[in-house]
């Protein structure tokens, strides 16, 4: 098992090194650079010349990928032009840290959802109550973030008042009773967000637990458990949740390396200073270092986040020994 | 079915699991979480962190006036070149001139100057009162170092030769050829002297911007990287607070030579949103007025109407014609579709009359501008005249015809569908319409593949030169559109260096009258500002360009 991690471990690297590599190649040749856009009116062509190789935008494509990569081995992603006098860590770590606080807590509300209600639909499979739980869902999952938003602001945040139009507080908020006591509360900034994002996700792990607990429903074990005596709550809990995660793991793991990405059209509408939002203004300004550095991220994230999803499918189910030849 | 009771306890289960998750992860996260009340006033400086704009104060008061902008590309004056970032700069730095909120250019910095009789050479005397927002006193030691270091090769300013190259050695410097800058003289302690090429009029307007603003060379030698978190500057009101991406808290300078100005706070609300409706919520106390809201702002009866304002801009949108790429060689085409198009029934009925249709290539409130209209008015007989009398003949000899513009790709812009309606109506001509992405367009741009494409041009500075010159002169490197007419050329050149200055003015006039009948540019629309702005503040206004407003308005409660 060991052998087997380190094995994977040592391709990391050479991930990086190619993803990086292609990035770097074709954002460079891509039309239109930062020093242009940083201009504005003024681009007269010798001026720019000039500032593009003071900024270290000259030399060939390889001598300014090995200087970029020589920064980035040490943590050091450069500098930003669309935010001059930033560095790049310091644009980029505090809003992925806002995007993964707002993404964590919809993970939370997609699965504490999702979940019981897969479960709940593969149950009463039969029953008209589960067409129509999977035709909610099928709703649910069809809505574009992009049209949930504007009406629950129009509603919440300007009729009645209870929400702020957008802006980011943190996760916490203090509700203080009478001046003396502090009740910690959910920020009031997060309810808009988190519904927004949440509402086609749980719809979606729902129907997949749904269809993997139906699977798991016509199990042998599950007759015999059944067949004991056990309660049917026991029988669920102890036995159908568990045989039906697999599929589940894998979504959230792939799901943890989304919310670093963020959510653009949730942090454009609302105002929420994320990563996603981030990441599409550093592209149209070709802000290169910034562009860079989300990408070297987000790749060594993703290739060690597809190694722990498959050392928890060998946690999970002990059928599953990795690495070893099949008996 | 038995198990009905079992589904009501998971769902119970399930949100007293949710409820109690969503409360203890906040509590765990309470400890390192960024919640909490942060409208701290002390200190001051720059905070890049998603924090807490729940503690933010945005409530109404007496002194503070709250407004809704975006984050600067940069508080370094030397470097910027965009309007937004000459916002905040030009209230927190300033320089030996400035513009007057009537558009004269009047000593800031400087309590008098010389002009000397050919006309190169000027000779500033600092005001004796002018200090820097720690206490130093502002000297010529500090003016030359900051025409240096905005020229210098490492500080790498795109737009340093633009509004300082006039200045003797200033381009050597640039390009490393030179150590500092022989045109910046230091008389004495308060007096310096800057030398020109060429007797150019125009000097004392480059100089009202940014680029050659007075910086604090002490603390920049100390903190090269951040020093523009807390500059050090001598404008009227200094930087208390930046939190990127959430607001942007000025303070008075109390120091300033020009008087304390009245308004104690300027707060900038950054993170973006609606600015209309929180104007009406009464969060912010200034919100522009976009096209879906100018009918009500325009209607007598709602409670906008009497606290909106419109005022002219220094910008003008237009089509171009790349004069080297048929078939805008050729004068006539350019003519024709020129004269096809009804640009005043188009900014009516697409912007709702926003925007005022271009009579010409100066802007309104700009020397030199005359309300006449120089430019081809709609006439589809001339137009279909000037296509037959062109060397095409006809539009089914045209080669193809591609407008680019900036966009998204979805659709046209409006106004452009309607142009080219109407070129398919009136001459038979099929434009297609190519969107680029900002990037690609200025790439595209600036390596003259443009056939033919939608741009627009933003003053920086109260002289005609700034666009006819820049944009026209045959050997400007800004002119996008290869034109060149030796007679424009001539009256340009003479103009640049012409010391009366109502001659230069009809120089001016006159190039652009050929410049408009040459119609290497089709001028679209002059924009225009329209806001709403709150009665408790008193004295605002929008000037046509960027210009220190702040210390003129009074906030009263």
């Amino acid at each position: 098992m060991a052998a087997y991690v380190i094995r994977r471990l040592l391709w990391l690297p050479v991930t990086l090194l190619i993803v990086t590599f292609l990035t770097f190649t074709i954002a460079r040749f891509g039309p239109g650079d930062p020093v242009s856009i940083a201009a504005g009116q003024f681009r007269d062509p010798e001026v720019l010349a000039q500032v593009r190789a003071e900024r270290g935008l000259d030399g060939t494509l390889v001598e300014q990928y090995v200087r970029w990569l020589g920064g980035a081995v040490r943590g050091d992603f450069g500098d930003s032009f669309l935010q001059q006098g930033f560095t790049v860590n310091e644009l980029i770590f505090p809003k992925m840290l806002v995007s993964a606080q707002l993404g964590f807590m919809a993970l939370v509300a997609v699965f504490s959802l999702g979940i019981p209600l897969g479960l709940i639909a593969a149950r009463l499979n039969g029953t008209w109550i589960d067409p129509f739980i999977i035709s909610i869902l099928l709703f649910l999952q069809a809505i574009p973030v992009l049209v949930v938003i504007p009406p629950i602001l129009w509603l919440f945040a300007l009729q009645f008042d209870l929400l702020p139009v957008g802006g980011w507080g943190g996760l916490v908020d203090i509700w203080w009773i009478g001046g003396v006591i502090a009740i910690p509360i959910p920020d009031p900034h997060l309810y808009i967000p988190l519904f927004s994002m949440s509402l086609g996700g749980f719809a979606g792990v729902a129907r997949l637990v749904r269809i993997t607990a139906l699977e798991v429903q016509s199990e042998d074990y599950i007759r015999t458990a059944r067949a004991k005596g056990l309660p049917e709550s026991t029988v669920q809990l102890r036995h159908v949740l568990p045989n039906s995660l697999l599929p589940v793991v894998t979504v959230v793991g792939f799901a943890l390396v989304g919310i670093l990405e963020g959510a653009f059209f949730t942090e454009t509408l609302l105002g929420i200073p994320g990563i996603g939002r981030f990441t599409f203004e550093a592209v149209v300004s070709r802000d290169y270092d910034v562009i860079m550095a989300i990408t070297s991220i987000l790749a060594a994230v993703f290739v060690l986040m597809n190694l722990a999803v498959e050392l928890t499918y060998g946690w999970i189910d002990p059928r599953i020994r990795l690495g070893e030849a099949r008996s | 079915m038995g198990g009905q009771n079992r589904v009501l306890a998971i769902l119970l289960g399930v949100l007293a699991v949710l409820v109690l998750a969503v409360g203890g992860l906040s509590a765990v996260l309470l400890a390192s979480g960024s919640g909490g009340d942060d409208n701290g006033s002390s200190g001051g400086g720059v905070t890049t962190g998603g924090g807490s704009s729940a503690g933010v104060d945005t409530s109404p008061a007496s002194g503070r006036l709250r407004l809704a902008s975006g984050d600067p590309i940069t508080l370094d004056p030397h470097i910027a070149g965009d309007a937004l970032s000459a916002e905040y700069i030009v209230e927190i730095f300033s320089g030996l001139m400035t513009i007057d909120p009537d558009l004269n250019i009047v000593p800031d910095l400087a309590a008098s100057f010389e002009v000397s009789d050919d006309g190169t050479q000027y000779t500033f005397v600092l005001r004796d009162d002018a200090f820097f927002h720690t206490g130093r006193r502002v000297t010529a030691e500090d003016v030359k170092y900051s025409i240096e270091r905005a020229s210098s090769r490492e500080v790498a300013s795109p737009v340093a030769l633009a509004y300082l190259g006039d200045i003797v050695g200033v381009r050597d410097h640039f390009f490393g050829l030179a150590d500092d800058v022989p045109g910046v003289e230091v008389i004495d302690e308060r007096t310096v002297r800057f030398s020109l090429d060429a007797p150019k009029p125009y000097f004392l307007a480059k100089m009202t911007y940014p680029t050659s603003f007075v910086v604090d060379q002490q603390q920049i030698e100390a903190n090269p990287r951040n020093w523009t978190r807390k500059p050090n500057g001598t404008g009227p009101y200094e930087l208390q607070e930046w939190r990127l991406g959430e607001r942007i808290v000025l303070r008075a300078n109390e120091r300033y030579y020009g008087g304390v100005p009245k308004v104690a706070e300027v707060l900038y609300e950054l993170a973006g949103g609606s600015a209309l409706t929180r104007f009406e919520n009464d969060e912010l106390d200034v919100a522009p007025i976009t096209v879906n809201d100018i009918e009500r702002a325009r209607d007598p009866s709602s409670d906008l109407a009497p606290l909106y304002t419109v005022s002219p801009q220094f910008t003008i949108s237009y089509i171009a014609f790349n004069t080297n790429v048929p078939p805008f060689d050729d004068v006539d085409v350019r003519k024709a579709f020129g004269l096809a198009i009804d640009r005043a029934k188009v900014a009516e009925v697409t912007f709702n009359n926003m925007l005022l249709p271009a009579t010409g290539i100066l802007p309104p409130a700009l020397p030199g501008f005359t309300p006449k209209d120089k430019t081809y008015g709609f006439d589809p007989d001339a137009a279909r005249a000037a296509l037959a009398a062109s060397k095409y003949g006809s539009a089914a000899d045209l080669p193809p015809v591609v407008i680019t513009e900036v966009g998204g790709g979805a659709e046209g812009r409006i106004d452009t569908q309607a142009f080219l309606e109407q070129w398919r109506e009136v001459l038979g001509v099929n434009v297609e319409i190519r969107q680029t992405d900002f990037a690609t367009f200025l790439a595209d741009q600036d390596a003259g593949r443009l056939q033919m494409f939608n741009a627009g041009w933003i003053m920086d500075y109260p002289d005609p030169e700034d666009i006819l010159d820049l944009k026209f002169h045959s050997e400007s490197a800004l002119n996008d559109v290869s034109y060149s007419n030796p007679q424009v050329d001539q009256l340009l050149d003479q103009a640049r260096v012409d010391r009366d200055p109502e001659a230069r003015i009809q120089q001016y006039q006159q190039a652009e009258k050929l410049i408009v009948e040459d119609a290497a540019w089709l001028p679209l629309y002059f924009s225009q500002s329209h806001v709403v702005v709150n009665p408790a503040v008193h004295g605002w206004f929008e000037p046509p360009m960027v210009i220190p407003r702040l210390r003129f308005v009074e906030v009263v409660r």
